[in-house]
């Protein structure tokens, strides 16, 4: 197996409260593989965002990381300096948010904002940025590139920034994408379009791509592994059929019962997982699901379950459902 | 008040204003109910006429501030003057705050040319600077009513003229509210559910557009008093017969080149310490308010 | 308007702005508007709950508050029983409760108004409510700001049945939540409808979640009623292809087939529709009669369909 491109171990972040920490990210560890696609999941607040703000050290008070070193590449980026860190994010680690219009400058064209990041990481003459930046306009599927290239950002619409953004992120030839709902903001035919580019963007470039999204559905398309996220944990991963074929904890096989889906018959059926995801500050002792867990014993309300290493399927829970599924 | 109590911890600058703010009030309106009105025959002592402070030669023990010309204890007069001044700004603020908030209430729910026409109107106002506006208004009440008018007369009809000078920046800011308010669906809710108008805009709106008039409000209040204490400085406010801290330093000023300074000068700095009290708590209110400084939840 | 007619749409319509300026009217210019709906026709019938999907600027909010009465109209008619009882539950759970009205008030409000209980009844009324969604009576007393959107979302249910609704409106009433959110409140309302047999106008986006919720579907692109039929029908035997198109866009959970399907096109400018058929400039059947001549609304088995092909999508893929 080859080295991974990022290598996130004990990743942990608090809050800062009246003088108190509370976890907000708790001991998160993963990996992503060259040119491998991870998608993390999770409900709001689960902590799938702030896996990727810690990634690039973007964290702001009263957040701060307290444990975890973070490899990309092989290259310790915990311990890197802001400076150093500064030309990481962009240039090595491409990010897409799900706001385009925030991640996009109202005053400057578009070709201004390729040219310059692009001129920022490489090195490029301004008439080779140009044709590049026209290229990369072209590739994302944009009609028209000459004139999306002069245009200003609230001349396109929201489908079109979004590609942009995209172009953004990936015209500097980074090692890593994270994409933070990339789609979210985007209407069924449009967010079928954004991923159909993601995809074939990243088979032409090979890029390894961190795709943080709350929708089972954009996972079960784009994702090669997942990594399910709980109050601050990650508490199951596996290669993305295994887990939507046979999940093992309790709380991912929930969410996928909470989604509307038509069962064999066709019926439609949908299964409400029974109280809230606990808040900051709120975390039960023991398993942080045990109080939504219809299969919680007492060791569940004890003792916190360890994200079992089970060769690639691996799931934080005493009482995974994996012999149902055998039976 | 578990919502006042979090509005003012580890802020002294805004505790000291406040605290301030309640000694100067108590003082205002407990010392008249236990003295004699300086301004009557019986308050004043034609003896201790420019009777100096307690520590300068002369000094009386009951007259720590000294008196002025007519033999009125400082100590009492500004009292009695404070108290004028916070209720002439206290009065005409509520005015001014009544005024432009039902003008602006209307104007934002309401809109079309009924809204054009009250913000014209409160743009011709701006053109002109508040105390000249009440100056106007003053004349005006004064030609009407002749000179040979009462104190209270005089007193009210400062309170308006300040009131009307100010109702604009009321109007404004909550016919901008209502604009945001009106367009939410707790609004477009009640509607559904059958209410009226008038029971949507006095039930629904008005309580959540008044924080920030309140607060403008409390730093109007200090603008309103400077306006009475210029006004009367100038002679065209509360006459000199009665106190304010106005008509005090305006007393006062006559005897500042004579060296009885303190005739003027101690009304003077407490007028300063009132309005700059009342500035720091409206603007630590304002920061405290405003949801873009303290975040939304 | 038969007994049984809860609410009729009859063409109707909704343009914004299209009144000329002076300055307009001086150089001979016309206007801009923008045709937000475009004679739009159905019919609420007693105890259904009629459902509206489509992509967002597509019209259905507007279709919502023309039907709750929050907008006129500009063509056409809508036909409603002048005492008829209506409530409406909102997308945002943030704006569509009063933040300073104390949960209890904003509960019992549409009771009060219609006088619906006697005075002394009331508390209890809004006990009772609270914990049929899922809350406990002492939440009354507490402000919108210390309830989580699952939770204000449950206050604004408990809010419409407390107006004992003839007639409820959902207006992407989960869009906002959480998957695992979206369920409780998914479930709920399906109780409610199980037990009380509400009349209602349920609008998402989402197409699972409009087709556990409803019983006839009407689909809208571009301020148009492209199709209406019952819920399997839509899914099984779409006949406008933009239904088909929608229904295939939106990612299943099958992580075996990885295919996407995108709309072919972009969404054309909204207040410069194509000429004919709205939906020709992405229709992958579209021809020159598209583009000449807009299709009626033609009545097929159970259900409308505007286009000018009989175009029964299941038989025509297996031909």
């Amino acid at each position: 197996m080859s080295e991974p491109v990022l290598k996130v171990r004990d990743l942990s972040v608090v809050l800062e409260r009246n003088g108190r920490d509370f976890p907000v990210l708790d001991g998160v560890t993963f990996d992503i593989a060259p040119g491998e696609v991870l998608g993390l999941v999770g409900e709001s607040g689960a902590g799938k965002s702030m896996t990727g703000i810690a990634i690039i050290d973007l964290l702001v008070p009263p957040l701060r990381r307290t444990s975890g070193t973070i490899a990309l590449s092989g290259e310790r980026l915990d311990q890197l300096s802001a400076k150093r860190m500064r030309r990481v994010r962009g240039k090595r680690i491409g990010f897409v948010f799900q706001d385009p219009m925030t991640s996009l400058n109202p005053v400057l064209s578009i070709g201004r904002q390729l040219t310059d990041t692009m001129r920022r990481h490489l090195p490029l003459t301004r008439g080779e940025a140009r044709e590049r930046a026209i290229a990369w306009l072209t590739r994302v599927g944009l009609a028209n590139p000459p004139r999306v290239f002069a245009a200003a950002p609230h001349e396109l619409s929201g489908g079109q920034r979004q590609r942009i953004v995209i172009a953004l992120a990936l015209c500097a030839e980074p090692d890593l994408l994270i994409a933070d709902e990339p789609t979210t903001a985007l209407d069924v035919s449009v967010q079928a379009h954004m991923l159909t580019l993601l995809r074939e963007l990243h088979e032409e470039t090979g890029t390894a791509m961190m795709l943080i999204t709350h929708d089972l559905g954009v996972i079960a398309k784009m994702a090669d592994r997942v990594a399910v996220f709980y109050a601050g944990r990650v508490i199951e991963t596996a290669p993305t059929g295994r887990l939507i074929g046979a999940p093992l904890h309790p709380y991912t096989a929930g969410l996928m019962q909470a989604t509307p889906a038509p069962d064999a018959d066709g019926a439609m059926r949908v299964r409400a997982i029974p109280g809230a995801m606990p808040g900051i500050g709120a975390l039960p002792p023991g398993c942080a699901f045990h109080p939504r867990c219809e299969r919680a014993q007492a060791i569940c309300r004890e003792e916190r379950p360890p994200l079992a290493d089970a060769g690639g399927h691996d799931a934080a829970c005493y009482f995974p459902l994996v012999e149902e599924v055998v039976s | 008040m578990r919502g006042l109590a979090e509005a003012f911890r580890g802020r002294p600058g805004p505790i000291v204003a406040a605290t301030l703010i309640v000694l100067l009030v108590v003082y205002a309106f407990v010392l008249p109910l236990v003295t004699a009105d300086p301004f009557s025959m019986s308050g004043m002592s034609i003896l201790d006429a420019f009777s100096p402070p307690i520590w300068m030669d002369g000094g009386q023990a009951t007259m720590p501030f000294g008196a002025d010309d007519q033999g009125r204890n400082l100590i009492t007069a500004m009292a009695y003057g404070l108290r004028t001044s916070i209720m002439v700004g206290a009065i005409s603020v509520v005015i001014g705050l009544v005024i432009g908030g039902a003008l602006g209430l209307v104007a934002g729910f309401v809109g079309g040319r009924t809204d054009a026409i009250i913000m014209r109107l409160a743009d011709v106002q701006l053109a002109y600077p508040a105390l000249l506006l009440a100056m106007v208004i003053d004349g005006i009440a004064t030609a009407i009513l002749g000179r040979g008018r009462s104190n209270e007369m005089a007193i009210a009809i400062v309170i308006v003229s300040i009131g009307i000078a100010f109702w604009v920046q009321y109007a404004r800011t909550i016919r901008s509210s209502v604009m945001v308010e009106r367009d939410q669906d707790y609004v477009a809710a009640a509607r559904v559910t059958g209410r009226s108008n008038t029971a949507i805009l006095i039930q629904h709106i008005l309580p959540n557009v008044m924080a920030p008039v309140l607060v403008i409000a409390t730093i109007n209040l200090g603008i309103a008093i400077i306006t009475e204490a210029t006004l009367s400085f100038l002679g065209i406010g509360i006459p000199p017969t009665y106190p304010s801290l106005g008509s005090l330093i305006r007393n006062g000023n006559n005897f500042l080149q004579s060296g009885e300074w303190w005739i003027s000068v101690f009304p003077c700095l407490l007028l300063v310490a009132l309005v700059v009290a009342v500035n720091v708590l409206g603007d630590h209110l304002r920061d405290h308010f405003n949801p873009k400084i303290r975040g939304r939840t | 308007m038969s007994l049984d007619d809860v609410l009729i749409l009859n063409a109707v319509s909704k343009a914004y702005g299209g009144r000329a300026s002076m300055i307009e009217k001086a150089f001979g210019r016309r206007p801009k508007g923008l045709q937000a709906v475009r004679e739009v026709s159905f019919t609420i019938r007693k105890g259904e709950v009629m459902g509206l999907v489509g992509e967002s600027g597509c019209g259905k909010s507007t279709i919502a508050r023309m039907a709750a009465g929050l907008l006129a109209p500009t063509g056409g008619e809508i036909g409603r029983n002048a005492a008829m009882r209506e409530q409406m539950i909102f997308q945002d759970p943030f704006s569509s409760l009063n933040p300073r009205w104390r949960v209890r008030d904003i509960v019992a409000e549409p009771i009060r108004t219609h006088r619906l209980r006697p005075k002394k009844a009331i508390d209890e009324r809004v006990a009772e409510l609270l914990r049929q969604v899922g809350l406990s009576p002492e939440d009354g007393a507490k402000f919108p700001q210390a309830f989580s959107g699952g939770q204000r979302q449950r206050i604004s249910i408990a809010r419409a049945l407390a107006g004992e609704p003839d007639f409820l409106i959902l207006d992407e009433p989960t869009s906002a939540l959480d998957v695992s959110v979206q369920a409780q409140i998914l479930d709920l309302l399906r109780g409610f409808q199980a037990e009380l047999h509400l009349t209602s106008l349920f609008i998402t986006h989402n197409l699972p979640v409009v087709r556990l919720m409803a019983d006839r579907i009407g689909v809208v692109y571009l301020g148009e009623l492209v199709e209406l039929a019952p819920t399997e029908t839509i899914f099984h035997r779409p006949r406008h292809p933009y239904t088909r198109l929608l229904i295939d866009a939106a990612p299943d959970l099958d992580a075996t087939d990885r295919s996407l399907h995108p709309i072919p096109g972009d969404l054309p400018d909204p207040s410069d529709p194509p000429s004919g058929c709205v939906f020709r400039t992405r229709c992958p059947f579209a021809n020159e009669r598209c583009a000449a001549e807009r299709p009626e609304l033609r009545t097929v088995e159970t259900g409308q369909v505007r286009c000018h092909y009989d175009l029964d999508l299941s038989q025509r893929a297996a031909a």
